[in-house]
Parts: structure tokens; C-alpha cells; sequence
């Protein structure tokens, strides 16, 4: 046998060798990280545990990796081949003779060539499995399919842990737009403003810590719908007052005007939001509605703020501009709220409740509205922009006010606000 | 090193057949005992004494008989005795009266010859038993001011008798690690008995013929010497002698490094006399035994358990496994 034939042997053992590391620590490590994965998904029957299926894959991966990984750094030596080799029987020739191999003394030359004919004339002792006993492999297959048939498994807690994943998920998005916008508040609380607007402030910034507080307790869709319906709200009341402060700011010398105008950013934001978070209300917010809002909008070139959808299917509406005509229904003072069934461009009835910026008799809005009749209403200025129908609000006030009893049991208006929500409607019974 | 050594150094294989012929031409002369002489052929080739222990009987002058026969050595026995001085093994300075008037000269002990059997060496006194140290060390004689070197190769076999320990002295640990090998002599089978009381009360066998001589056996260690030895295995040897270190109940003092020395230089010499030129864990495994169980100091609790050397040697080496 040639020198570089030996050498060559042992390199290919060598190979061998770190193949069959590679498979059986892959395997054994596989078995561990499915072994673990059962845990989880065993774990997400007893307990809600929405990443159960998600851990287990990690684990897996990561003890394949693991596998890889050790495999690489406890890789085969060319040295720990050769001993591997000698194990077959060579009584640690081929180890000395691989060792020597630089060397030329006569015993050493004597020693290789010993080596040589012994590995040449016993090759066929060298074997080598480059996969475990079979053992190993079915137990993997085994967990895997464990694993995989409790992952699939359908259960009430997984059910649980699901919407409780969703919860926090939305919990989380709310908190984060609401600490920035705490955190816009807090700036602006630092400016040059007057001390009861500075005070204003600090009443919005332990309102919204309220709401993250009630959004970090959510452990379930129904608190978090309420929590939100409260945010909603505040965001709406906020961004008027905000308003209000920032048009005050402008008309007045001693604030900034960068102030007035962050102001007026941070109030049109919650405005926003508070109108966004309304236009995501569930049950009978559907869109048809929204098409109604869209052709009134497109008919109005509506310059007030949109807001003030209450998505539970009780009270639809919008903030309507003072430019809407035949504004119906209760309306507020200020932020006056009108009821009724619009009809949208397409012409599907919907429900809806407008805050407009102007009160019906404030001459912006055309359109009979003391008879209290059920009539038809259009812009004549800017063409049609609205059209819908009114009615008494002896209709709507009983079902009105029991959705708002409702609301206030379900927890769905921020608790500072469910005395006036009673004062109005008591209001109307005296 | 004459030239014929230097012919020998080039030529291993033939070295190594001729030691195998001389191993198998003992092998005629002694009844059994093979892992014996395998043992003391170890010893030789690598220039180490021998204690071998053992009840009386054994064939133990025999086989040192044998050996110098074989190799065509000098041999001297020498009976340990409490009486016996050290003058009386190493030799002594003598006045010598001649016609020039008298003169000191010395004269040679039994320590000078090739091979020395130093029979029942335990019941010496300390005294003499130590006058071996320097001539099994350092292969001199110091008589007065003088040195004598002794005739190479010298090689010592001392007995001694487990059993009959009133009036003996035991070997302080000093000298036991001197001796490279212990080798326990144990009871024959009945058949190689049969074939002992063959050998020696029956016809007498054919003469032992001279296999190889002193320069050859000297050539043969210097070769032994040589083989080379796998880092693996080297690193086996010495996690060996460093476990006799390690925390054990039964050892109260381990080897000493003397004791890797003598691994293995006989781990080396076995490979030899097994035809191959590399040392393997098998071969080291088989020299603990009789490296180390002279040189551990067994423990109390070894000692009350009964727990023989051999023992913890065995345990040692099932918990490295290779």
C-alpha cells in the first residue's frame, strides 16, 4: 500500500466518521427537542399557552442546531479517525504510524510498513454505521408524531389561549399608540401655556394611564372591547379639547406658535383615532353604512371631523360637518348627536349618529327640522351631500337609552363619564 | 557499541526473531509459567530488575538459570541471610602479599555477573539490602573510594516469600521502586505440574541451546527504545499512573513518575517481543500490573478489606476504558 493511499483511507474514514456524528447527534438531539415539544403541547392543554406550537418548532430547530453546532466542534481529527480505525483490531498501529508519518528511521519505516500491510490485508474489518441502531430513529418519528397529533388536537383552552393571544396583541397596538400620545401630551404640558390648560393636560395624561391600565388588565374580547369603546371616547373628547386649545393658542400672543401647531397635530391625531377606532365598531357597523358616509362626505366637501362611530350596532353615526343638511335626531349642545337611518349613494338605508360641528339651527344646515317629520334633505350650495330620514326622539329615546344603560353595565364609557350619560338621559324624563 | 551491534540496530526484525527464539528456547527449559517469563524477557529488554514473589519451589532459580543459559550470560545467586553483610554481595578490598611486599585489591562480590538472583532478599538486614540500591541503579560498585562498574547487560532477580514474615525485613519503598516488575510466581496446574516432574525426575532433556548473546540483548534494548508511541497511547499511560493520585479509598500513596518510566519502557518491550513496532493500549494495560503493584501503598481500608494491589490496579483501568 502506498503512503498517500494510507493517508487517504484514513481521511475517507475520517469523513465517515463526521457523517455519522452529524446523523446519530442530529437524531438524539431531535428526540430531546421533540421530547420538549410534547411538554409544550401537552402544556397548552392544561393551560392557555397560545405559542405552544410556535416553542416547539424553536425547540426543535434549535436542538437540530444545537446538533449541528457540536457536531462541528467535536468534528473527527484525522488522528481520532486513525484510532477509530484501530479499534477494528490493529492494536493502535495505524494511530503511530499516521503519527510518524514525517519520520524515516529504520524502526519507524519498519512500523508503517506494518501498519500498511495490516490495514491492506484486513480492510475488510473497517466498518463503520453511519445511521444509529434503529432504535433512535422510530423513537424520533414517534415523538414527532406526538407532537404533531396534540398540536392538532382541538381544545377549549387553546381556545382560550388564542383570544387571549388576540387581546394582548391589540392591547399592546392600543398602548403603544396611547403612550405616544401620552408621551405628545406630556411635551406639550412642558410648554408655555396657561396653568388650566397645563391642568387640562394633566387630567388627559391620568385619564389615558387609566385606559393602560384597564388595556394591560384585558384578559379577555369583551374587556377589550370596553376598554377600547373608553379610549375611543376619550380620544374624541381630547382631540376637541385639544382643539379648542390649540385655536385658542393661535388667537392668543403668549404661547408659540409651534406650540399651537403641535397642538393642533396632536388634537386632529386623536380625532382621528377616536373616529378610526369608532369605524372599527362591531356588530352592525357594516358597509353599507359606510357608503352612505362616503357619498355624504364626497356631497358635503365636509370640513368637520368624522367621528364618533359607536361600533356596537346600537349607535351608528358620524360627526357630521356643519355643512350637512337635514341634520335629525337629539342634538347635544356642542357636540350634538343626531339619530336617524341615512341612505348612502347606493341607496342602502343605514343607521347613523352625526356630532356636527354646527347645530341645526345655526343656519348652516338647511332642512325642517322642527316639525319632527320624517323628510328628505339636500345641500343646495354644494349639491347633494346627504340624504335621510328623521324621526322623533320619543321614538328612539327608550331603546337609546337602554343600549346607554347597557353600555354603562358592559363598562364601554370611561366611569367619569357614566353620571352625565345618566343626567342626559334622565333629562328627558323630567 | 561494537560493529556487529551497529548491524543489529539496522536490521529490528532479526533482533526481534532471535529474542522471540531465545523466549521460546526458555519456555523449553520451564514448565509452564509462560506469563512469567514473557514478564522477566520484558525486564531484560529494557534493562529492569525483577522481584518476584513467591513460595519456595516455583522454579524460580531455574528460570534465571534458564535465561543465562539462553543468552549465554553470567549468573551468581546469591542467598539473603540476616548474617549476611554487604561486603559479601558487592565484594571487598583485600591485602594481597606478593614480592613487591602487600597491596589492597579488590575482590569481586557475586554482585558482578550478568544476571544476579538475590534469593529471599527480605531476610537481609536493611544494610545489605541497600548495598543492591547503587549496583541495581546506577549498575557501579563503590568500594571504599573506588567505583567499579559492573559487566553490562546486569540484571537483578530478587525473591522473597509472602509468607514467613518472622525475622525478615521488609523492603523499604525506596528500594521497591528500584525494581521495575513485581511478579507474583503463582502455583502451577496439574499439568504443567506433571510436566515439571517430567522434565526434571524423568529423562534428562536435550541441553538448552544459546539463541542469542549479551551484545545482542544490549542491541535489542536499544532498539526497544526506539518504538514509537501514539500521543493517545502515551496520554492512556500517564491518566493511568495519575489516577493512583486520585482520591481512592484503597490508596494511601501513588506511583511514583518512576513508574511511567518503567510503563512504558516494558509497554515497548512487549510490543517487541509480540513482533510489532508500536506500543498499544493492550500492552499497557497488561504492565500495570506488575509496574505499579509495588509501587501504590494500599490503605487501611484496603488492607482490612482485603483489597489486593492487583485489585485496585483493575479497578483503575475498568474506568478508562479505550
Amino acid at each position: 500500500m502506498e503512503q498517500r493511499a494510507f493517508v487517504k483511507m484514513i481521511h475517507a474514514f475520517q469523513r465517515r466518521m463526521n457523517i455519522a456524528s452529524v446523523l446519530q447527534k442530529s437524531i438524539a438531539a431531535l428526540c430531546i427537542g421533540a421530547a420538549a415539544g410534547i411538554l409544550f403541547q401537552a402544556a397548552a392543554l392544561v393551560v392557555p399557552f397560545y405559542y405552544a406550537s410556535l416553542y416547539s418548532g424553536l425547540v426543535l430547530a434549535l436542538s437540530l442546531l444545537t446538533a449541528l453546532v457540536l457536531a462541528y466542534v467535536k468534528r473527527i481529527s484525522p488522528e481520532q479517525a486513525a484510532l477509530a480505525m484501530d479499534s477494528f483490531g490493529f492494536d493502535e498501529r495505524i494511530i503511530t504510524a499516521y503519527e510518524c508519518l514525517g519520520q524515516e528511521s529504520v524502526l519507524v519505516r519498519l512500523q508503517r510498513e506494518d501498519a500498511m500491510n495490516q490495514l491492506a490485508e484486513h480492510q475488510d474489518r473497517i466498518r463503520l454505521a453511519l445511521l444509529p441502531s434503529w432504535k433512535k430513529p422510530v423513537l424520533l418519528l414517534g415523538f414527532l408524531a406526538v407532537m404533531s397529533g396534540l398540536a392538532l388536537l382541538p381544545s377549549a383552552v387553546k381556545e382560550r389561549a388564542r383570544e387571549l393571544h388576540e387581546v394582548r396583541k391589540e392591547a399592546r397596538e392600543q398602548m403603544k399608540e396611547l403612550d405616544e400620545l401620552a408621551s405628545s401630551i406630556d411635551k406639550l404640558a412642558q410648554e408655555e401655556i396657561s396653568q388650566e390648560q397645563k391642568n387640562t393636560l394633566q387630567e388627559m395624561l391620568g385619564s389615558l394611564e387609566a385606559s393602560r391600565t384597564e388595556f394591560e388588565q384585558a384578559d379577555s374580547a369583551k374587556l377589550l372591547s370596553a376598554a377600547t369603546n373608553k379610549l375611543e371616547y376619550k380620544y374624541a373628547m381630547m382631540g376637541s379639547e385639544l382643539e379648542e386649545f390649540a385655536k385658542r393658542l393661535r388667537d392668543g400672543v403668549a404661547a408659540s406658535p409651534m406650540t399651537a401647531e403641535s397642538m393642533q397635530v396632536l388634537a386632529e391625531r386623536m380625532q382621528e383615532l377616536g373616529g378610526m377606532q369608532l369605524a372599527k365598531g362591531t356588530g352592525a357597523q357594516t358597509g353599507s353604512n359606510q357608503q352612505g358616509q362616503s357619498g355624504s362626505q364626497n356631497g358635503q366637501g365636509s370640513s368637520g371631523s368624522q367621528a364618533g362611530q359607536n361600533g356596537n350596532g346600537s349607535q351608528n353615526g358620524q360627526n357630521g360637518s356643519g355643512s350637512q343638511t337635514g341634520q335629525s335626531g337629539n342634538q347635544m349642545s356642542d357636540h350634538s348627536k343626531g339619530s336617524g337611518r341615512g341612505v348612502g349613494s347606493d341607496s342602502i338605508p343605514h343607521d347613523y349618529v352625526s356630532v356636527p360641528n354646527d347645530i341645526a339651527d345655526s343656519g348652516n344646515l338647511t332642512g325642517n327640522v322642527a316639525n319632527h317629520e320624517a323628510s328628505e334633505y339636500f345641500r343646495a350650495q354644494n349639491g347633494l351631500g346627504w340624504e335621510g330620514e328623521h324621526t322623533t326622539y320619543e321614538s328612539v329615546l327608550g331603546s337609546y337609552e337602554q343600549k346607554a344603560y347597557e353600555g354603562i353595565a358592559a363598562g364601554q364609557y370611561p366611569s367619569n363619564m357614566e353620571e352625565v350619560i345618566k343626567e342626559y338621559f334622565s333629562s328627558f324624563n323630567q | 557499541m561494537d560493529m556487529l551491534d551497529q548491524n543489529l540496530l539496522q536490521n529490528p526484525g532479526y533482533v526481534a526473531q532471535r529474542i522471540a527464539a531465545c523466549e521460546l528456547e526458555i519456555q523449553k527449559g520451564m514448565i509452564g509459567q509462560h506469563e512469567i517469563i514473557r514478564q522477566v524477557m520484558i525486564a531484560m529488554l529494557t534493562g529492569g530488575n525483577v522481584l518476584l514473589e513467591g513460595m519456595p519451589g516455583l522454579g524460580k532459580t531455574r528460570l534465571v538459570s534458564t535465561i543465562a543459559k539462553v543468552f549465554e550470560l553470567s549468573f551468581k545467586r546469591i542467598q539473603f541471610t540476616p548474617d549476611l553483610m554487604p561486603s559479601d554481595v558487592t565484594g571487598t578490598n583485600i591485602i594481597i602479599k606478593n614480592e613487591r611486599g602487600s597491596a589492597f585489591s579488590f575482590e569481586r562480590g557475586p554482585i558482578f555477573a550478568n544476571l544476579v538472583l538475590a534469593d529471599e532478599i527480605n531476610r537481609a538486614t536493611p544494610k545489605t539490602q541497600s548495598a543492591l540500591l547503587e549496583a541495581m541503579q546506577e549498575h557501579t560498585v563503590t568500594v571504599g573510594n573506588e567505583s567499579h562498574a559492573l559487566a553490562e547487560p546486569f540484571f537483578v532477580l530478587a525473591t522473597q516469600n509472602p509468607i514467613e514474615n518472622e525475622g525478615t525485613y521488609l523492603l523499604p519503598e525506596a528500594q521497591l521502586d528500584r525494581f521495575m516488575f513485581k511478579i507474583l510466581v503463582r502455583f502451577p496446574s496439574k499439568k504443567e505440574l506433571r510436566g515439571i516432574v517430567e522434565l526434571t525426575e524423568g529423562v534428562q532433556p536435550p541441553p538448552l541451546q544459546r539463541q542469542f548473546d549479551g551484545a545482542g540483548l544490549l542491541a535489542a534494548r536499544a532498539l526497544v527504545g526506539q518504538i514509537p508511541v501514539a500521543d493517545a497511547v502515551m496520554d492512556y499511560l500517564l491518566e493511568i499512573v495519575m489516577a493512583t493520585h486520585a482520591p481512592n479509598p484503597y490508596i494511601r500513596e501513588g506511583a511514583s513518575p518512576r513508574a511511567a518510566q518503567a510503563m512504558i519502557r516494558a509497554a515497548r518491550a512487549k510490543a517487541f517481543l509480540e513482533g510489532r513496532f508500536n506500543v498499544s493500549f493492550q500492552d499497557v494495560k497488561e504492565t500495570a500490573y506488575p509496574v505499579l503493584r509495588h509501587r501504590i501503598i494500599p490503605s487501611f481500608d484496603a488492607i482490612s478489606e482485603g483489597v489486593s494491589e492487583d485489585a485496585i490496579i483493575q479497578g483503575i483501568l475498568e474506568d478508562r476504558k479505550v
